[in-house]
């Protein structure tokens, strides 16, 4: 057989992993292609037993020690937005004992929903009493599917997460 | 090599990790610290900076666990973390600068042979090693997982973010080039 009809390399390997083709019959006669997959052939053997190093005995004990002080993932999350919550409501207290005109400001305002917030109310009652007795039902079942899907959907964002209590 | 993925032994304490149950953690990074370091070293070829970015991986592996998908096998996600880990390293060293690579000579050991065999091997295995560390990252990273810790072509692909069709063609490749640095000249040139 002459070297120019010897096949691709890429094709004769392709072929070996499938275990037969025209470039395979054609190696089981040809020298040269039967000492590049013996050649082949002797290196895999060798690379198959190359084994991962051991790795150093304390690289456990130095991950343990760095995740000791690391807290649950989870947990973070939770106190980072409790951190930004608290670090809101205490800007916007200070704000407000810091600035007479906005203390002033949310005097009166909590004063005037102290007052008229019983009249708002009593409106909001007998509007919703009206609407329940021309449409029941069509409020009904507004209400039900609004509930369902906030709960999916609460329920979809949660995922997997483990329970608070479980965290 | 079997081409199925393996049931997933590390799942339960992956949950009991996420609870914050430290032992289970422990566990996992046991199941996963020696191809981990592995694949760190053929990438990185130095020991201390091996270590370092294999604990460095572990760490962040705890750090998202909460973002791991359970039906992925948990040692490829952490593989893939150390890869681009060990790339980011590698990035910086060769703008920093550009070096000889230090041969690993004894630092990576043959598998689990007879002593016998072992002394028989050690000469090839010395130069596979060495011609190996002449390799770029990418063909000793491919020709790590796929002969040294036997993963399939699917999960090299799952480790390295790209279709098992590149990962032959890689793979060839990688081959090839081992194969010529392990092949005399004279020889190459007959056929």
């Amino acid at each position: 057989m002459t070297p120019h009809l010897c096949p691709d390399l890429e094709v004769l390997f392709a072929e070996l992993e499938e275990g037969e083709g025209p470039a395979l019959d054609h190696a089981a006669e040809c020298e040269a292609c039967s000492a590049v997959l013996e050649e082949h052939r002797l290196m895999e053997n060798d690379l198959y037993r190359l084994a991962d190093p051991l790795p150093p005995p304390t690289l456990v004990a130095s991950v343990m020690a760095r995740v000791a002080a690391e807290p649950i993932p989870q947990r973070r999350e939770v106190w980072s937005g409790v951190a930004i919550l608290l670090t809101s409501l205490v800007g916007g207290l200070g704000y407000l004992l810091m600035n007479d005109q906005a203390l002033g400001r949310f005097g009166t305002g909590v004063a005037s929903f102290v007052v008229e917030g019983r009249l708002f109310a009593e409106g909001i009652l007998s509007g919703a009493h009206a609407l329940w007795s021309t449409a029941g039902l069509a409020v009904a079942t507004t209400l039900a599917f609004l509930l369902l899907t906030s709960l999916l959907g609460l329920k979809r964002l949660a995922g997997n997460v483990p329970t608070p209590s479980e965290a | 090599m079997a081409e199925e993925a393996p049931p997933l032994p590390w799942k339960a304490d992956v949950q009991a990790a996420r609870r914050g149950d430290p032992s289970a953690f422990e566990s996992l990074v046991r199941s996963v610290q020696r191809p981990v370091y592995g694949l760190a070293l053929r990438l990185l070829q130095r020991e201390a900076e091996a270590a370092e970015v294999a604990q460095e991986a572990l760490l962040r592996a705890y750090q998202n666990l909460h973002r791991y998908d359970d039906s992925r096998p948990f040692d490829l996600w952490v593989l893939a973390i150390t890869r681009n880990l060990c790339l980011d390293l590698l990035r910086r060293r060769t703008k920093v600068k550009t070096e000889e690579l230090e041969p690993m000579k004894e630092v990576l050991p043959s598998g689990d042979v007879s002593q016998l065999e072992r002394a028989i091997a050690t000469e090839e295995r010395q130069s596979l090693e060495e011609a190996m560390a002449t390799l770029s990252a990418e063909d000793r990273e491919v020709l790590a997982l796929y002969y040294v810790q036997k993963r399939t072509t699917k999960e090299i692909a799952q480790v390295m973010g790209c279709a098992p069709g590149t990962i032959m063609a890689r793979l060839f490749r990688a081959r090839e080039k081992l194969r010529k640095k392990m092949t005399p000249a004279p020889e190459e040139a007959a056929r």
